[in-house]
């Protein structure tokens, strides 16, 4: 519980940590406008990070394993639901559903076109009939689905099994790089960004350096001493946070357009996505509390007795 | 109020600041603390607001020994001393009032009692009509007593002055004693280091003369006409 002296001394410590903004407007702006620019880029690379996660897994929905069956192994319909039974009781069947011989010749038909005509000749319908499983986002992993693959490949009546080992590689690559590319960028600009906070924060400490003496003469403690600056770290962070969001909105309602014309082809059909309210807010916590780690780092030598 | 036990303070490189200081200040007591550039005097008043621990012995301030206070601990010793200094040490962007409200402001006090206790010190020490002026406006003898409201402010038992004068023309210089004077006729026990001759000429109180670090005499007033006394009666007042 906090006394009502203590509350004062705290209020007087909050308006000088206020001051010291309006009291160095300049070194103020300068910072918050260095710290806004590393957060746009981290927040440029983030908003384009979701966008292109949302691509991958939308991708990664339309990820098929087909086993092909083995001629006479579901030539009717209670030996096209054993074998379905038999594979929805794998761990990481989501779904499955039963392309049977003259469906695979219908959309072979399709796929040729003006070609087609060449099925013309044959004398029975040679494709045999096979299953398309849906597979967990959990189990895209290659490993995992040459895993799966191989126990569907072990079932009686299953023959050949695809699942477009090299793509499956590919896409898992690209993820990983996503993400890495999002770690080792978020800390190079952390560390970059709270060096920013923490050199304004020494200019200021400089610039108070009689106030914090007169301070502890008259028996300040380290806490009335420190919170003025932990506080303009925080209030530089939050509004270098604002700012940079503020632009990359602006940024993002003016370029989208373009944007969409460019990435149309890698995105579909599927709209861009800002951040939502959570990710927002995470971004501005982000600033304050970059800003009150830089304050933490400068303040670490402050002596407290002298 | 202060008791002083073999005091010791040595600095990195092995000199020393003080060395083996022992003496008693009564509550009430005003004490000059005379001695050449260098003698101790300045290390002595550090020890004692806590801006420095000693290497070595024991320091008794209103029976609190301060030798092996923690820094956490400091703050609420000085808000029981005022300090003042020969540079003054104000806040030259803050104003008269705002310079004396910062010790009211750190020991917590309400706003409205912040305002009448600086308006009526200020008032006292004659410098009502210079409240919102900033100090570089004023003159020297004006901020030092500005300085001497701000120590004054709280209301402090023990009052420490490191070359008060030091800045001033003797004329001031007698002006800003004389403020003293009165806190000290108030019940502020006093402390002031000086090597000036005409203010311990012109007020005869207890003097303690440093050199080199150490206490080389501790006069009473009476003594004055008959010579220093030596270190050995200094011990036995403590």
């Amino acid at each position: 519980m906090i006394d009502v002296r203590s509350a004062r001394r705290l209020a007087v410590s909050v308006r000088s940590g206020l001051r010291g903004a309006r009291e160095r407007p300049m070194v103020f702006g300068l910072s918050v406008a260095t710290m806004a620019a590393g957060l746009l880029v981290l927040g440029s690379y983030l908003l384009i990070a979701a966008n292109l996660r949302g691509v991958l897994e939308r991708v990664g929905a339309d990820l098929r394993l087909v086993a092909f069956t083995e001629s006479g192994a579901a030539s009717d319909a209670a030996g096209v639901e054993a074998l379905a039974a038999r594979l929805r009781a794998l761990a990481g069947v989501r779904e499955l559903a039963w392309i049977a011989p003259d469906e695979a010749m219908a959309r072979l038909r399709r796929d040729l076109g003006d070609d087609a005509e060449v099925l013309d000749g044959m004398a029975r319908n040679p494709l045999p009939g096979s299953f398309e499983l849906v597979v967990a986002p959990e189990r895209r992993e290659p490993a995992e689905l040459r895993a799966l693959a191989a126990q569907v490949r072990a079932l009686p009546g299953i023959g050949e099994v695809r699942f477009g080992e090299s793509w499956v590689e590919g896409y898992a690559r690209v993820v990983r790089v996503v993400e890495w590319l999002g770690v080792g960028l978020g800390a190079f600009l952390v560390l970059v960004l709270g060096a920013i906070v923490a050199a304004t924060v020494r200019l200021s400490l400089h610039a108070r350096a009689d106030e914090i003496q007169i301070q502890r003469l008259v028996g300040a403690n380290g806490l009335f001493v420190r919170l003025p600056f932990y506080l303009e770290g925080a209030l530089q962070g939050g509004l270098a946070a604002l700012a940079a969001l503020g632009l990359l909105r602006a940024l993002y309602a003016l370029g989208l357009p373009l944007l969409g014309d460019a990435l149309g082809w890698l995105v579909g059909a599927q709209p861009l996505v800002f951040f939502g309210p959570g990710e927002a807010l995470a971004l501005f916590a982000l600033g304050v509390g970059l800003g009150v780690g830089g304050a933490l780092m400068s303040l670490v030598s402050l002596e407290d007795r002298a | 109020m202060i008791q002083m036990y073999h005091v010791d303070l040595r600095y990195t490189g092995g000199t020393y600041g003080l060395r083996d200081i022992s003496l008693t200040l009564e509550r009430g007591e005003f004490v000059f603390l005379t001695g050449s550039s260098g003698a101790g005097k300045t290390s002595l008043l550090r020890l004692l607001f806590g801006a420095e621990a000693p290497t070595a012995g024991q320091i008794l301030v209103s029976g609190r020994n301060i030798t092996r206070l923690r820094s956490a601990q400091v703050p609420a010793l000085r808000r029981q001393i005022g300090v003042i200094f020969q540079d003054f040490k104000l806040l030259p962007e803050r104003t008269v009032f705002d310079n004396v409200a910062i010790a009211l402001e750190i020991a917590g006090t309400a706003k409205r009692e912040i305002r009448t206790r600086v308006w009526s010190l200020l008032k006292r020490l004659g410098l009502g009509h210079r409240i919102d002026h900033r100090p570089r406006t004023l003159s020297g003898g004006e901020q030092q007593r500005v300085a001497i409201a701000r120590a004054l402010v709280n209301d402090p038992p023990l009052l420490l002055a490191d070359e008060p004068t030091g800045n001033l023309d003797p004329g001031l210089a007698l002006d800003i004693m004389d403020i003293i004077a009165d806190a000290h006729a108030r019940g502020t026990t006093v402390i002031v280091a000086t090597h000036d001759p005409t203010l311990l000429e012109r007020y005869r109180h207890r003097r303690i003369v440093l050199d080199g670090g150490r206490l080389v005499a501790d006069r009473a007033p009476e003594t004055y006409g008959v010579g220093v006394v030596a270190r050995g009666a200094a011990a036995s007042r403590a």
